[in-house]
């Protein structure tokens, strides 16, 4: 569903990210996880498009889309879900999750109440505050809104840059079991996260970046035992100094 | 004594209420786009040459068919220089560049006027009787500005809240990354904002023609007063202009009444000053202006 | 021993230069020449009066120039300045009979006046603001002379002749024209050498950027007075020498569209070019004034067009396209040849050690600082000693207060509650730029390297918010920068090089603190690698305290005496590296650490 091929990218000439590759199916859930920074944001922003890659290409079914605008890889099906539970402020939440699919042609949208509907189901806090602004939502609120945005386009690949951040760990549960729903449906996800302890039985592979690499890349299954690893080698030479 | 005082009110108010909608030109444009549109003056005053040359003297029946043409053609001119601005933008507002546009195309706008009527103050009569208030001859057109000011203020507002692309654009100021994110086309949302300040502009410009001055250099006036009315209610915030533009209106006819008509420039750069100086961000400011 | 190999492999043209400045000064010296002797020495009477306006144009699109580029100020109104600079004149001298000098004086004065009248809202607006102040300014000002008909004689204007300056003391050339010749040509070369000056570049600085100005001890606002002052000044002058070039002045002759020719002249001459003022008024003003000569109402149409197809096809303008080629074909600076980290390394490598600081007192003390924005508190009671040539890394994840703490160090942001001490003084109310003018460098998360200026200016401009002499080691490195570095162009750096750039210019500055602002981003490991090294160089050979803000944990540990690790604003735990690896509040940082 989505590839991504010998990644190049950053900040104007600041290369953040160097030579990352990682591919997605429909139905699988990604974890990319990785100390601060580290090129994990740097790296959802490549693949959307708000920064142009220097080298190396991003994939959307079959089709390039590397370096086109964000708009575009959007409308191609690619949602990225920023991290800070960006929404916007003045609107209220009906407001904000209608613009969740005005991108779309009118041929896609399919149902958008049936849509709506169903994130209520899950996120009932959503339907009670309903016609609240969303500057007034708690951060978890408005990361669940964020959520719901995106999940009323029906995109193919989903990507969502730390959700947990800002949001009470208590909500941080049901909103991955509603990533791993969604996968499940058939969406391509990928998730950016620092509490890889809480994600990780949600996921179906792993990947670590360190200093803008990959260094670890395995099934989620494996994570817990080449983190230890990756951490005794680390600890060794922090301590020995 | 009383009558003066009420004259000058209602006179500036509904002066004032002319930048204000200048001014809600201008906020359409810049929160879409980050741009002040320079030429916005001239494009006013450009509405008020359509009234000039399809409407002089004639009955509701023609006025109302030529405002609207006047109207979306002019929306659609503003709608193209938006382009031209944009063009060498891509993504960032590099200031140097709209700026400079932006200047020059009010540069030819009003060149391009007064090689077509010369530098003549145009006459125009509108459909609208006058009324006497306090004894004093008052022309329609004043009590128009006053409609259109809060006319467009209402429409800005549906159309910004309760519509779709309205709120796209409204989410462009808010949030403009988030708003890419979810696939929303700025570019377009642009342009349409552009156009959407001309119409607003040029449909204003030709319902006052009888009461302001049409002549190709009284671009400037507007330009000025609407960018401070913008300033003093907070730039981006329409509300905010409701406010501003009525204050600079007012400031505008006292100065005239009470000092002189040839300094009414000179109080209003005072007022700019001391606003920047004390209150960069106006009343109900949410963009400061560029504090450094 | 230079920092870098003698002899670069792969550079092209001999005799690159990093800008054609110079080559601009002289053919605009000839220019200027040519517009003002040949018309007179051709013994052309029309042509001769049209030129000295033309010069008089030229001179203040220069200072315009000047203005805009060098000092990064958008003023809309020096056509105002040129007109106190006439009205003043002509007053004095025209109406009340004073001395020509003092008349001049009274002009000169009259237009600084009003550049310092500009230079107040520039203190807090700049941008669209700032040029919407001199705008309305350059609208008024007409508006004022007509009504102060007492003093200006109003419309009717000032009639004003000068017989002596009619005098042609040689070759057919009159005094009117030599001064019309040469105080442009002074204009221009005043504009060279103040470019090339130290206060030029600080000036440069603050106009790109006033954060990087005020960690090198500038003051942007002063930058800003100062340069409507000179600018104002000489515009002043030139308004005074405009009074015997007419003959006549009037309200009408000092509308806003005069400040509109000398902003379009720049822009389409190509704006921060000494050449393009010139080529600007040749094309704005002359072309259409000798193809247009009966059709006089198209000429704002024309400049319009012109300065809307310019900025559209031309953004660089016409001298500024020809640059930006030139530059392409012959700029040098990458390569072998080029600024690398590893042998700045081994420079520094090869100096003599600064006696280790036996000194107990700390360079940085911090006693319960707390910085709120508004509801939200980004620090709160934090308390850190740094020792001289002490290696202090702080950490903590984004949110943790490390970027506010680093601010309010550097003067950037005003604590709310707390004092720190910098070398022993308490800075806790001084601004950036006092704190910049210290002895403290900083360098920005990106690196502020200057594309106007050579890789040797960039780093010169460390050495030019000195305040003491450079030690003589440190001065053998520097000139080795100016030897081999004068002509090479930073748009050839690749990131790591340019914030090793940044390092450089910082150690070149007194700084016996250097902040660095996550300054691995971006840098590969290899070049991490490098870095630490070189800060270790700064530490232990030049006897600079060094704090680090950075995310990279395996350098921090790596080259760190100490470290600080933030968590929501607060210090969580700080020691030494080996203590805090085992420390247990510290594990969830890595990777993994909650794994351990």
């Amino acid at each position: 569903m989505l590839e991504v091929r010998n990644l190049v990218a950053g900040y104007g000439d600041m290369p953040v990210i160097r030579d990352i590759s990682l591919s997605v199916t429909a139905g699988e859930i990604l974890l990319i996880g990785g100390e601060n920074g580290a090129g994990k944001s740097t790296l959802l922003r490549a693949i959307a498009g708000f920064n142009r890659p220097g080298a190396g290409s991003v994939w959307l079914e079959g089709r390039e889309v590397t370096g086109q605008a964000p708009e575009k890889v959007a409308q191609a099906g690619l949602r990225l879900v920023l991290d800070n539970h960006r929404v916007f402020p003045e609107l209220t939440v009906r407001d904000n999750l209608r613009l969740g699919m005005a991108a779309l042609e009118k041929s896609l949208r399919g149902s958008f109440d049936a849509l709506e509907a169903e994130t209520f189901d899950v996120f009932p806090i959503l339907r009670e505050k309903y016609k609240a602004r969303a500057r007034d939502l708690s951060g978890g609120q408005q990361q669940i809104l964020a959520l719901g945005q995106a999940f009323v386009a029906r995109p193919k690949v989903l990507m969502c840059d730390e959700p947990s951040m800002g949001v009470a760990q208590a909500l941080l549960p049901p909103i991955l079991s509603f990533l791993r729903r969604w996968a499940q449906s058939g969406t391509a996800v990928i998730i950016v996260e620092q509490h890889l302890k809480i994600t990780q039985p949600y996921a179906d592979r792993a990947m670590i970046i360190r200093r803008g690499s990959v260094a670890i890349n395995c099934p989620a299954a494996d994570l817990d035992a080449q983190l230890a690893n990756l951490h005794a080698e680390r600890s060794a030479v922090h301590v020995g100094e | 004594m009383l009558a003066e005082i009420a004259v000058i009110l209602i006179r500036g108010i509904a002066i004032g209420a002319l930048f204000s909608v200048v001014a809600m030109s201008f906020n359409i444009v810049h929160n879409a786009s980050g741009i002040f549109n320079f030429a916005q003056g001239n494009i006013f005053i450009l509405g008020g040459f359509g009234a000039y040359l399809l409407a002089n003297g004639a009955g509701l029946g023609v006025w109302i068919p030529a405002l609207i043409l006047v109207a979306c053609l002019v929306g659609a001119l503003t709608a193209f220089q938006g382009w031209i601005t944009l063009l060498p933008l891509r993504t960032s507002t590099e200031q140097d560049s709209w700026l400079i546009s932006t200047v020059s195309v009010s540069v030819i706008l009003a060149a391009g006027l007064l090689l077509i009527y010369g530098p003549f103050a145009y006459t125009v009569s509108g459909p609208l009787p006058g009324y006497r208030i306090f004894g004093v001859r008052t022309p329609g057109a004043f009590f128009l500005a006053i409609v259109a000011m809060f006319a467009w203020y209402f429409a800005l507002r549906w159309f910004l809240n309760r519509t779709l692309t309205g709120l796209a654009i409204s989410a462009l100021s808010q949030d403009m990354e988030a708003a890419r994110a979810a696939g929303i086309p700025v570019r377009k949302l642009q342009l349409l904002a552009f156009g959407i300040s001309g119409m607003i502009a040029g449909s204003v410009g030709f319902a006052v023609a009888p009461i302001i001055t049409v002549s190709p250099d009284a671009g400037l006036r507007y330009v000025l007063s609407g960018f401070i009315a913008a300033v003093v209610g907070g730039i981006g915030n329409n509300t905010g202009t409701l406010i501003g533009g009525p204050l600079v209106g007012v400031v505008s006819m006292l100065t005239a009444y009470k000092i002189g008509g040839a300094y009414q420039d000179l109080a209003l750069l005072l007022v700019l000053a001391v606003i920047l100086m004390f209150w960069p961000q106006g009343l109900f400011g949410r963009a400061a202006a560029r504090r450094v | 021993m230079t920092a870098t190999s003698a002899t670069p492999a792969t550079n092209p043209a001999k005799g690159s230069s990093f800008n054609s400045d110079r080559q601009q000064l002289m053919l605009g010296a000839v220019l200027i020449l040519g517009t003002g002797l040949l018309p007179s020495l051709l013994g052309n009477a029309y042509w001769e009066h049209t030129f000295h306006l033309v010069n008089v144009y030229i001179a203040v699109s220069i200072l315009q120039n000047f203005l805009f580029i060098d000092a990064g100020q958008k003023s809309f109104g020096q056509g105002a300045i040129l007109g106190l600079g006439a009205y003043g004149f002509a007053i004095a001298f025209g109406l009340h009979g004073w001395g020509f000098l003092l008349a001049t004086l009274v002009g000169v004065l009259a237009a600084s006046v009003g550049g310092l009248l500009f230079a107040l809202p520039a203190l807090r607006v700049q941008g669209f603001h700032l040029g919407f102040v001199t705008m309305s300014a350059a609208i008024v000002f007409p508006q004022l002379l007509t009504q102060m008909s007492g003093l200006t004689r109003g419309i009717n204007g000032i009639s004003v002749s000068l017989p002596d300056l009619a005098a042609k003391p040689f070759l057919g050339l009159s005094w009117l024209t030599l001064l019309l010749t040469l105080v442009p040509i002074a204009a221009l070369v005043l504009h060279y050498i103040i470019r090339n000056s130290r206060l030029g570049r600080r000036m440069r600085i603050a106009a790109e950027s006033p954060e990087a100005a005020r960690s090198l001890g500038i003051m942007p606002g002063g930058m800003r007075a100062l340069a409507f002052v000179i600018a104002s000044a000489l515009t002043g002058l030139l308004g005074v020498l405009y009074v015997p070039a007419v003959g006549f002045i009037s309200p009408q002759g000092f509308l806003l569209d005069l400040s509109f020719i000398f902003f379009f002249a720049v822009v389409v001459g190509g704006r921060g070019q000494l050449l393009g003022p010139i080529i600007g008024v040749w094309i704005i003003f002359i072309l259409p004034s000798v193809l247009l000569v009966q059709l006089v109402e198209y000429k704002p149409l024309v400049y319009g067009i012109l300065t809307l197809a310019a900025v559209l096809v031309f953004p660089d303008g016409i001298v500024g396209s020809f640059e930006a080629a030139r530059r392409k074909r012959t700029q040098k600076g990458g390569g072998e040849g080029g600024f690398r980290l590893a042998a700045v390394n081994s420079a520094l490598a090869s100096l003599t050690p600064v006696p280790a600081s036996t000194s107990t007192e700390p360079v940085v003390r911090v006693r319960g600082v707390t910085k709120r924005f508004g509801e939200v508190t980004a620090i709160e009671g934090i308390d850190l000693d740094v020792m001289p040539g002490e290696i202090h890394g702080l950490v903590g994840a984004n949110g943790s207060g490390k970027t506010s703490l680093l601010n309010v160090l550097s003067g950037f942001t005003p604590a709310s509650e707390g004092r720190y001490w910098l070398k022993g003084r308490d800075v806790t109310r001084r601004s950036a730029a006092q704190i910049g003018g210290m002895g403290i460098g900083r360098t920005f998360q990106n690196p502020r390297v200057f594309p106007f200026f050579s890789v040797w200016n960039n780093i010169r401009v460390g050495l030019d918010a000195r305040r003491t002499p450079l030690d003589p080691q440190m001065q053998a490195l520097a000139d080795g920068f100016a030897r081999t570095m004068a002509e090479d162009s930073p748009a050839l750096l690749s990131h790591g090089q340019r914030r090793l750039l940044e390092v450089v210019r910082v150690l070149m500055k007194d700084s016996d603190l250097v902040l660095f602002d996550e300054p691995a981003a971006g840098l590969s490991p290899q070049e991490r690698e490098d870095f630490g090294v070189l800060v270790r160089h700064l530490s232990r050979r030049l006897g600079k305290a060094v704090i680090l803000v950075e995310h990279d944990l395996d350098l921090v540990w790596g080259i760190a005496d100490r470290i600080t690790v933030l968590e929501t604003g607060r210090v969580v735990a700080s020691g030494t590296p080996a203590d805090l690896a085992r420390d247990p509040a510290v594990q969830h940082l890595f990777v993994g650490g909650d794994h351990a």
